[in-house]
Parts: structure tokens; C-alpha cells; sequence
């Protein structure tokens, strides 16, 4: 009995519309699909017509979750068009704040990984946790989601000493939460059997297939663009790469959980250590970027994230490119959901893999073309998006 | 082989305690929390503005129309648009845009959703 | 006879058994979102105790599509087929008296027959839906009937053979004999091995993967909607009165409990919802305390681990008792 089966664009699985097709003997996958672009939403032209500050709102709702990481590599690339630098105690509020959103990130991956797993009742354990870290989000920031606390320049607000009370007290209770959470993760042997031993990528396979961010570190490849490309303080800021060696779901649970316990110490720092000062250079709203281009890096929740942008001199970008995680990370969902030999892959296990790369479809889908006059379609490779964008900024040149 | 169900004291103990959920909208409406300054809804000072309009040129979602009226120029804030980004709130010189707590903005008629 | 026909109809019969059976789905979600530390059901009703009277309802009034390619024969007929054999198997549990409305020698072996026959609707519904989930699913609860049906059946004879009778009257009478009940003492282990069996019979969490939400969209019943649901969601309701009685008749003595006499009815009923009540508790923990296997994890772990405890219980019942 072998047939194709299709994993989405609508599946309760997926946050986001994604094109999984699989082909399956039973209950054995065989080969496997995908398609992302359903959900492209034409981001890159809405820069191109605004200008640099309006630009950041629009950038910051890239995505949902990662709009923290947007946001703060939209600021790093357009400072570094200008050539001026945050003050230090912005970049520590930065930190602040991005290390929390990547706390609400991993939380909420847990609890959604377990969900797909079966397992609603840490799904809801999770989620409460969760809404301890959004309510910080929304006393130092004003929003819950959507935070847009960095500008160009520095971040708008300061933070309280209310607020930074608050924020540690609520840094106690998480720490402990996870602690539990580890020992009923190592202990229960269903979650065991379902994630250890699943989609397994090995170190090199996951290099050559381009992996980033979490995914890469359960691999156990110390990767981390904090560490190797330090961007808002984090040179002066300690902190330790979680990794894990076992190449399979069950890594990068544990990977995922080790970085939260990595930021709330890093926010413990920071706070402790918050340099005094301006949080904000004084850049007027409208102004023109001098001609150039420029490239910034940033660790997202899910991975490395590059903005890459090219002025002409106006008060609009000329083009902006985004490379998102996800887009680097579905290429290891096809290798990994084909069965190869003696490793196996069942039907039950799509949700473990897909779910392990922490799927954000809603930042990946820029790449198809779609040739209207001609009635074609085209998908563009990474490879043709590197020559695209490379001929386009020698043609401006 | 571990024993199955390290889980269960912890669901045990949860059925004892109070509830996660607040029960909004229906009751326990008051038991929303909201922080001060919580991004909602625009509310606008028509006495201190001076008609400026970088509010309507910052706006990230056009969200902000400039009309005339006697006194000069002034805005229209369309709620139906705003993003509650508080970018128009840093730009006026006169501090004459606030963002209230208001956060449910929804509306049978497009006119309740338009502040002037 | 006119006074049998309103016992079969009525009390302890179908409304009643229908009516017990919306409740229990009730305490099901209410215990589950408790554990959640959610609130549940709260809407319909006093305490949200309408909530799947509601629901039943709204499906019944759905428009009723039926594919194209579908067997229409079978798309009829399962949805009708389920939940009356579950009903009349439930027709077998001692409620209101030591035996129930019908009840005859042997008849504890036709409870398990209808069990297995519900699974085989199960398949064939899957099947008759001419949809790859369905037909996925329906493959998964063919698979999974091999893995816990024996140590089931196991579990139950085992009580059988420790009380001399394989008619549920008997297994009452021989717990009203000997004093105490029989989850006192060796069958212990055969309650947790029918409290294990019941989830992978009933398709819950750990077990629930014919119809895994997450992973093939609702498995065997993804074609069903209005009407048809409805009934499928109502035969899985009458389920969990079937098993919880079960179990609550077979380990825990079922209607026994001091009497008053000219009570009986009543003080029967009372214990023996009292008693099913705490079995659908602890299936209701079970639920909520586990991840969901794969199906291959799962045919491994019954037989290993379900299997082995069934055969020396039920040798070791024989020995001693």
C-alpha cells in the first residue's frame, strides 16, 4: 500500500501553511516534498517603498515570535548604513529584552512540541509559564507580542525599578519551573520513546544542508552567532553555547531548554551590571541613509538571521534582502523524513522532525515567482537567491 | 527502566489549585491586568496640537489623515489602521497623542473606530 | 413484561445508560482541564454539565455530507452500527439489581465479543471513507486490536475463573460471597491491566493513535461530519460507560454496598455510579499523564510488557483459587 500522503497546506500541525507531500509504504515514509510559499507576503517590496523608521514596524512583523530578533537586526543594519553605534546601556536593555523573547519562544516551542506528541498536559504547564514572561514583556515594553522596543539608535523606553523587581522575582519562579520540567522530561518514558532516536542528522550532513541555530547545536556543532559575530554587548555578557551530542529530537528538547536557563542567567547579568546613561541617540525621523550597503547578523530564537540592505542615498532602502532560520532549516526536513536503511521514519514521526526545527513558515516564504504574463512558476534555490541579489547590487553599482 | 508517571503528583497536585484561566470576557472582567504604559488605543488633545503633521508622515500603516478645520491643520486618527506602535506619540513636539489602555477596539460602524 | 420493556427502555436502559453517558463525558473533560489547571466546561449549563448535550446537538444539526467516492453502504451503516452495539452491551451491566436488564450465562465472553466487533466498525468505517487518513487510521486500529485485546480478555477471565462463573450476575454474587471485593488481593495487577487495555481500546491518550489529531487529522472519522459524527461521538461515550462499568462491576462489586431494604434500586444505582465514577477518574489521570506512542512502540509495549502479566495472572488465579 504505497501512497502519497500530503501534510498540510491546513493540518493541525502546522501554525502556518506548509506543503508537506510524503510518500508513504505503510507506515514507512519513502520520499518527501516541500513547498513553503504559501505564505509570501510581499515584505521586501513593502521596505522598498517606506522609509527607514516606518520600515522597522513592518520589519518587526516579519514574524510573529521572532520579532524581538527582526526587529533588533533591522536596527543593527540600518546603524550600520549610518555608521553610529547604540549607547552600552541600550545594548544591555537590548539583550534584556531579546533574551526574554527568546525565552517566550522556547516556552512556547515546548509546550506546542509536546502538544504534537500527545501530551497536552505539559502543552498547558508550558503555556502558563509562558504567560509569566509575556506579562514582563508587556511591563517593560508596553506590548506582549509585538514590542517594538528597538529603534534606530538605541530602545524607547527605560526600565523601572518596579519593572526590574518584578522581572526578577519572575526569573526565580521560571528558573525553577525548568528544573522541574528537565526531571520529568529525563523520567517519562513515552516522551523518551517518542523523541530519542528521531531524526537523527549528523554533524557533517547538518553543515552541508546549511542548518543553523538550535537545530545545528543538538548536532553538537558550537555554532552561535552571539559568540562568533558578538552584536549588542554579548562580548562582555557571559554566557555558555548549549549543545548536545545525541543528533536527534531528544537534543534539541534538551538543547532548547539549556538556552533558556542560559538567558535567565544572562538576564541576571545584565541587570546587574546595566551601564548608566543615555538608552538612545538623538536620530531625527526622517532622514537619508548615505549611500552603501550593509549586512547584519543576529541569533534569532530559531537560528541565524541576516538582513542585508542597499542604500542609494534616499530616504528608502533601495532593496532589502531577509535570510531567515527557517528557510535554512527546511532543507534538513527533507533528509531527515526519508528512511534510509536501517533508520526508519513512520508516518507518527513527521510532527517530532518538523517540530524540531521550530518551524516559522511565516518568515520563510519569499521565494517564489510567480510569472503572471507568462503563467509560470518559478522556485528559486538558495543559490539563485544569492545570484539574484548579487547581480541586482552590481547593477545599482 | 523508569517507572512510568513521575508526571502524576504534579497533575494531582494542579487539581487543587486555583485556576490558570481568568475568566474574561463573561466575568472577572476586572481581573485584567494591564501595566502602565500598556500601547492601546489613541487618544488625541486637539487643544495642544499644533498642526505639525509629523504624525501623519511617521506613520507606519497611514493609519493618520490630515484634515483643515478653522483653527489649521489637525488629524484623524483611523483606528481600524493603527498598529499601536506609539510612533506618532515620541514625534509630536507637543505631546498632544497619548495611548490609552483601551484594547478593545472593535466596532460595528467604521466611524466609532475614528478618533478626532 | 410491560414492566421489562420500561426497564430496557428507560431505567436502568437507554435514556438512562444515554443520559449517564453525556455526563460521564462531562467529568471527563471537567477532571482533564482540572488537571490542566484550566477551567473546562463552564458555559452550558450549571457547571458546564450541558456542555456535551450541546455539542451532540449542534453536530445532529450539520449539513450531512457524504463523498463521492465513499461506500455508501458502509459510510451508513457503521455510524448507526457503533453506538447501538456499544448500547447494548451496556445492557448487560448490573445497575439497579445484581444482574442487569438481560443477563444470561456467559455473557460476560459477549461483552468482549462486542468490544472486539466495535473495533471492526471502527475499521471498516475507516476504510469506507475512500481517504488515505481514514484508511491510515483504520490500518492503525486494526493494529492496535492485536496488541491489547488479549491482554484484555485475559484480565477479565481471570476474575471470571477466581469467581467459578463467566456471567457478570455471577462474578457480583461471588464478590457479594466472599465479602470483599476482587481488587482486593491477586486481581489487583488484572485491574491495572485492564485500566492499560481500556485506553487502547477506547482510543485515548496513551493510546489514542488510530485518531491522532496532530498527526493524520482525526484518522478513521475525518469524512464523517453532521449526523454521523454525532453518533460516533456519542457510540465513544457509551465506551466510557461500558469500560468504566466494567471494570467497576468486575473489580470493584459493582452495585454491592450496605442496603436498606425496600432501597435497593436506588442504593444500587447510587454505589454502582459512585463506583464507575472512580474508574473513569483513573482512566482520566491516565490520560493526562502520558505522550502519545507510535503504533509500532505500542504493539511492543503490550506485548511485552501487558502480555506476560495477563498469562501469570490469569495461571496463577487458576492455581490458587
Amino acid at each position: 500500500m504505497s501512497f502519497e500522503v500530503p501534510i498540510g497546506p491546513q493540518h493541525p500541525i502546522h501554525v502556518e501553511p506548509l506543503m508537506l507531500r510524503l510518500k508513504v509504504d505503510g507506515e514507512l515514509i519513502v520520499d518527501v516534498d516541500v513547498d513553503v510559499s504559501y505564505l509570501h507576503r510581499g515584505i521586501e517590496k513593502g521596505l522598498e517603498v517606506r522609509t527607514y523608521l516606518q520600515g522597522l514596524y513592518l520589519a518587526e512583523r516579519i514574524c510573529g515570535i521572532c520579532n524581538c530578533a527582526h526587529s533588533l537586526c533591522y536596527c543593527l543594519n540600518v546603524e550600520q548604513l549610518l555608521g553610529k553605534e547604540a549607547p552600552p546601556r541600550a545594548k544591555y536593555l537590548r539583550v534584556i529584552v531579546e533574551e526574554l523573547s527568546r525565552m517566550h519562544s522556547h516556552l512556547l516551542w515546548l509546550g506546542h512540541y509536546f502538544h504534537t506528541l500527545g501530551f497536552e498536559t505539559l502543552f498547558m504547564y508550558f503555556w502558563r509559564d509562558r504567560e509569566r514572561v509575556m506579562d514582563m514583556l508587556e511591563l517593560i515594553t508596553g506590548n506582549r507580542v509585538t514590542t517594538a522596543y528597538n529603534t534606530i539608535g538605541g530602545v524607547r523606553r527605560d526600565i523601572t525599578p518596579e519593572a526590574e523587581s518584578k522581572l526578577r522575582k519572575a526569573l526565580d519562579y521560571l528558573e525553577e519551573r525548568m528544573r522541574y520540567y528537565d526531571k520529568v522530561i529525563d523520567s517519562e518514558p513515552t516522551i523518551l520513546a517518542r523523541t530519542q532516536g528521531v531524526g537523527l542528522l549528523k554533524p557533517e550532513d547538518a553543515i552541508k544542508l546549511g542548518t543553523v541555530g538550535p537545530h545545528l547545536r543538538a548536532s553538537g556543532v558550537k555554532h552561535d552567532v552571539r559568540l562568533d559575530d558578538p552584536y549588542s554587548g554579548h562580548d562582555e555578557i557571559p554566557f555558555n553555547v548549549v549543545t548536545w551530542d545525541t543528533c536527534d529530537c531528544y537534543g534539541r528538547v534538551k538543547v532548547r531548554m539549556g538556552e533558556v536557563r542560559e538567558c535567565i542567567s544572562m538576564i541576571r547579568y545584565a541587570l546587574d551590571h546595566l551601564p548608566s546613561g543615555d538608552y538612545r541617540l538623538k536620530i531625527p525621523p526622517f532622514f537619508k541613509a548615505p549611500e552603501g550597503e550593509s549586512l547584519s547578523r543576529v541569533e534569532a530564537p530559531r537560528g541565524e538571521l541576516v538582513h542585508y540592505s542597499i542604500s542609494n542615498g534616499g530616504t528608502n532602502p533601495y532593496r532589502y534582502k531577509v535570510r531567515t532560520p527557517t528557510l535554512a532549516n527546511i532543507l534538513s526536513v527533507t533528509y531527515m523524513l526519508k528512511s534510509r536503511g536501517d533508520y526508519e521514519v513512520y508516518i507518527a514521526d513527521v510532527p517530532p522532525i518538523l517540530g524540531g526545527i521550530d518551524p516559522c513558515i511565516c518568515c520563510t516564504a519569499r521565494v517564489v515567482i510567480t510569472d503572471e504574463a507568462r503563467k509560470k512558476r518559478r522556485i528559486l534555490t538558495l543559490s539563485d537567491l544569492e545570484r539574484y541579489s548579487q547581480e541586482k547590487g552590481a547593477r545599482r553599482r | 527502566m523508569r517507572l512510568p508517571g513521575y508526571f502524576i503528583v504534579e497533575a494531582l497536585r494542579n487539581l487543587f489549585k486555583k485556576r490558570a484561566t481568568i475568566l474574561y470576557p463573561y466575568r472577572e472582567t476586572e481581573k485584567v491586568h494591564l501595566p502602565e504604559g500598556f500601547r492601546g488605543r489613541i487618544e488625541f488633545n486637539r487643544e495642544k496640537c499644533i498642526g505639525g503633521q509629523l504624525c501623519s508622515r511617521v506613520c507606519p500603516a497611514k493609519a493618520i489623515e490630515v484634515i483643515e478645520d478653522e483653527r489649521g491643520k489637525r488629524p484623524v486618527f483611523l483606528i481600524y489602521r493603527c498598529i499601536y506602535c506609539g510612533q506618532c506619540v515620541e514625534v509630536c513636539p507637543t505631546k498632544a497623542i497619548t495611548l490609552s489602555k483601551e484594547f478593545e477596539n472593535i466596532a460595528l460602524r467604521k466611524e466609532d473606530l475614528v478618533v478626532r | 413484561m410491560i414492566e421489562k420493556i420500561l426497564e430496557a427502555l428507560i431505567f436502568p436502559g437507554a435514556i438512562f445508560i444515554l443520559a449517564i453517558s453525556l455526563f460521564y463525558e462531562w467529568f471527563d473533560r471537567k477532571l482533564y482541564a482540572r488537571l490542566q489547571n484550566r477551567v473546562g466546561p463552564h458555559l452550558a449549563g450549571p457547571f458546564g454539565l450541558l456542555q456535551p448535550f450541546a455539542d451532540l446537538v449542534k453536530l445532529l444539526s450539520k449539513e450531512d455530507i457524504v463523498p463521492r467516492a465513499a461506500d455508501g453502504f458502509l459510510f451508513t451503516l457503521t455510524p448507526i452500527l457503533a453506538p447501538t452495539i456499544i448500547l447494548f452491551a451496556c445492557m448487560f451491566l448490573p445497575i439497579s439489581g445484581l444482574s442487569g436488564v438481560i443477563s444470561f450465562r456467559g455473557d460476560l465472553i459477549a461483552v468482549m465479543a462486542i468490544l472486539s466487533i466495535y473495533t471492526i466498525m471502527v475499521y471498516l468505517a475507516g476504510e469506507g471513507s475512500n481517504n488515505r487518513f481514514a484508511s491510515i487510521g483504520a490500518t492503525r486500529a486494526a493494529l492496535q486490536l492485536i496488541g491489547y485485546e488479549i491482554p484484555l480478555t485475559l484480565a477479565l477471565l481471570s476474575v471470571a475463573v477466581a469467581a467459578g462463573s463467566l456471567s457478570l450476575h455471577g462474578i457480583v454474587e461471588a464478590q457479594l460471597r466472599r465479602g470483599f471485593w476482587f481488587i482486593a488481593g491477586l486481581q489487583l495487577i488484572g485491574f491495572a491491566i485492564f485500566v492499560v487495555a481500556s485506553q487502547a481500546e477506547m482510543e485515548r491518550i496513551p493510546f489514542d493513535i488510530p485518531e491522532a489529531e496532530q498527526e493524520i487529522v482525526a484518522g478513521w472519522e475525518v469524512e464523517y461530519g453532521g449526523r454521523r459524527l454525532a453518533l460516533f461521538r456519542l457510540s465513544k461515550d457509551l465506551e466510557l460507560v461500558l469500560l468504566s462499568g466494567l471494570g467497576a462491576t468486575v473489580f470493584l462489586g459493582g452495585p454491592l454496598g450496605p442496603v436498606i431494604p425496600g432501597l435497593e434500586p436506588l442504593l444500587y444505582t447510587i454505589y454502582f455510579l459512585v463506583k464507575s465514577i472512580i474508574v473513569l477518574a483513573v482512566f482520566t489521570i491516565v490520560r493526562a499523564i502520558f505522550a502519545r506512542l507510535r503504533i509500532d512502540q505500542m504493539l511492543s509495549f503490550s506485548w511485552r510488557w501487558l502480555m506476560p502479566p495477563a498469562m501469570i495472572l490469569i495461571i496463577l488465579t487458576e492455581v490458587i483459587a
